[in-house]
């Protein structure tokens, strides 16, 4: 009977490693994915020749190495929630066009915050085609946790969210975004968002 | 006071009575789709008193620009962060009796046993609280708040308010905070010599506090196109999280199997 069992632990044990090894292999990983593309930003805006330069010249660059790990379609989906599928190719394109545009500006007015702060990857989980990538922004006084929310396309992570301090900002978008839409439907929204983007543009050039 | 807490709870059950929104209630799950899905329409915020609420949060945004912020700017120039921190600690354990007796209230008995180790230990061997040493040994913090208790015990949320200087908060929780701060509490509010001393100390504390987060409420403001509601739903969100992360530290919660 002990043989037997032995024999019956052996062969599942066989069975079970090919598949292990296989769904390992299959998933990359969402970490060694995200992190060159976060170092690569963050040393960029450490750069004092780089920004030295036109904001708008600082985005193109850094929404283009972005833009390899971050969904900014999917971003504009999911922050549009249900309203999504009431608008027209067109409005869609314009809108994720104008909130890539907004998210871009976003990151680089971090930049002071992320200037005297290390970057640690902590952890990560993965849930079928879903990942959570763990930081910690280290500074003098304070630690601030953010996390990378990402989506499995192909054999790409790519994300979709980003969460600071247990604030989603997706989340957060979307409700200023259905309050807009409730008052002022899509028209008011466009110009509300190109508003915003102006005074960014305009805010940092004054710096 | 009785009667002070008799209405209190009257408008509570009267005007609390509502639908909550994405409350305190529903873990948040960021890997979960549910979470982009509630729709803000369908959950929407009871918030009935938006215009007078956004006059509050314009008012609050002068205040803070031309006086809190410069305040804690100079303030943060005078006093290294270490000993802003030390004094932010000393305000963060005068609380803990009211965090153990919060705790016992919501049936979390090991968080109140580490609550009450937190203290004594903070007290004597952080010379009253200035360290936290407790955190060292494996007691980490753990939020137990009146308002917490009230939601356990079934009261809803009611209505998002927008309070002159404290800023957002509901009718529940901010009536769970009179509670904490005032009769749970009563250390250095009812020890100082008139309300004069006591609106000293609280901003006091306030100030020492922001001094600790520069910065974070300009960046909030900068990114977002309706700041109100972007710190309305930063407000719920924020707290929905950290009730989660303090009541999974407690048996209440498991977590869900994949």
């Amino acid at each position: 009977m002990q043989i037997f069992r032995r024999v019956l632990v052996v062969l599942l044990f066989l069975t079970l490693l090919p598949l292990t090894q296989q769904v390992s292999a299959a998933t990359p990983d969402p970490t060694e994915q995200l992190k060159p593309v976060v170092d690569k930003v963050v040393s960029l805006l450490k750069d004092a020749e780089f920004r030295k330069k036109p904001v708008v010249e600082q985005s193109d660059v850094i929404v283009k190495i972005v833009a390899e790990r971050f969904d900014f379609r999917e971003m504009s989906k999911r922050v549009m929630g249900k309203q999504w599928r009431t608008l027209n190719p067109e409005q869609k394109d314009q809108f994720v066009a104008l909130f890539t545009k907004l998210l871009q500006y976003v990151y680089i007015n971090q930049v002071d915050g992320y200037l005297d702060k290390k970057i640690e990857f902590t952890d990560q989980r993965i849930r079928r085609d879903r990942a959570e990538v763990k930081t910690l922004l280290v500074g003098a006084d304070k630690r601030i946790p953010v996390s990378y929310i990402m989506l499995l396309e192909k054999d790409n992570w790519m994300a979709y969210d980003i969460v600071v301090e247990g604030v989603s900002l997706i989340r957060n978008y979307m409700e200023q975004i259905s309050t807009v839409l409730r008052d002022e439907k899509f028209p008011g929204l466009i110009k509300m968002l190109e508003n915003k983007i102006t005074k960014l543009e305009a805010g940092e050039k004054e710096e | 006071m009785r009667r002070i807490f008799h209405a209190v709870l009257v408008s509570l059950c009267l005007l609390g009575n509502c639908s909550l929104l994405y409350a305190a209630d529903g873990e948040v799950d960021f890997l979960d789709d549910a979470f982009y899905e509630e729709a803000p329409e369908e959950n929407a915020v009871r918030d009935p008193f938006e215009g007078i609420n956004r006059v509050v949060f314009t008012f609050n945004d002068y205040a803070f620009v031309w006086v809190l912020n410069p305040l804690a700017n100079g303030y943060s120039k005078l006093l290294p962060s270490d000993i802003r921190g030390a004094i932010a600690n000393v305000f963060y354990n005068l609380q803990e009796p009211m965090r153990f007796i919060n705790s016992l209230l919501q049936v979390r008995f090991s968080d109140a046993g580490t609550l009450l180790t937190r203290f004594t230990v903070n007290t004597i061997g952080g010379v009253g609280g200035l360290g936290d040493p407790a955190s060292e040994l494996g007691f980490e913090k753990t939020e137990a708040t009146f308002c917490q208790t009230l939601d356990n015990w079934g009261v809803p949320d009611g209505i998002f308010l927008m309070v002159p200087v404290m800023g957002p908060t509901t009718l529940r929780d901010i009536s769970g905070r009179v509670v904490d701060r005032f009769s749970l509490s009563p250390i250095y509010y009812n020890w100082a010599a008139g309300w004069e001393e006591s609106v000293g100390i609280y901003m006091g504390k306030e100030v020492n506090n922001l001094s600790l987060h520069l910065g974070e409420y300009e960046a909030m403001k900068k990114m977002s196109f309706d700041p109100y509601i972007a710190v309305r739903d930063g407000f719920y969100q924020l707290r929905r999280q950290r009730w989660q992360n303090s009541m999974s530290s407690s048996d209440a919660v498991v977590e869900p199997l994949e």
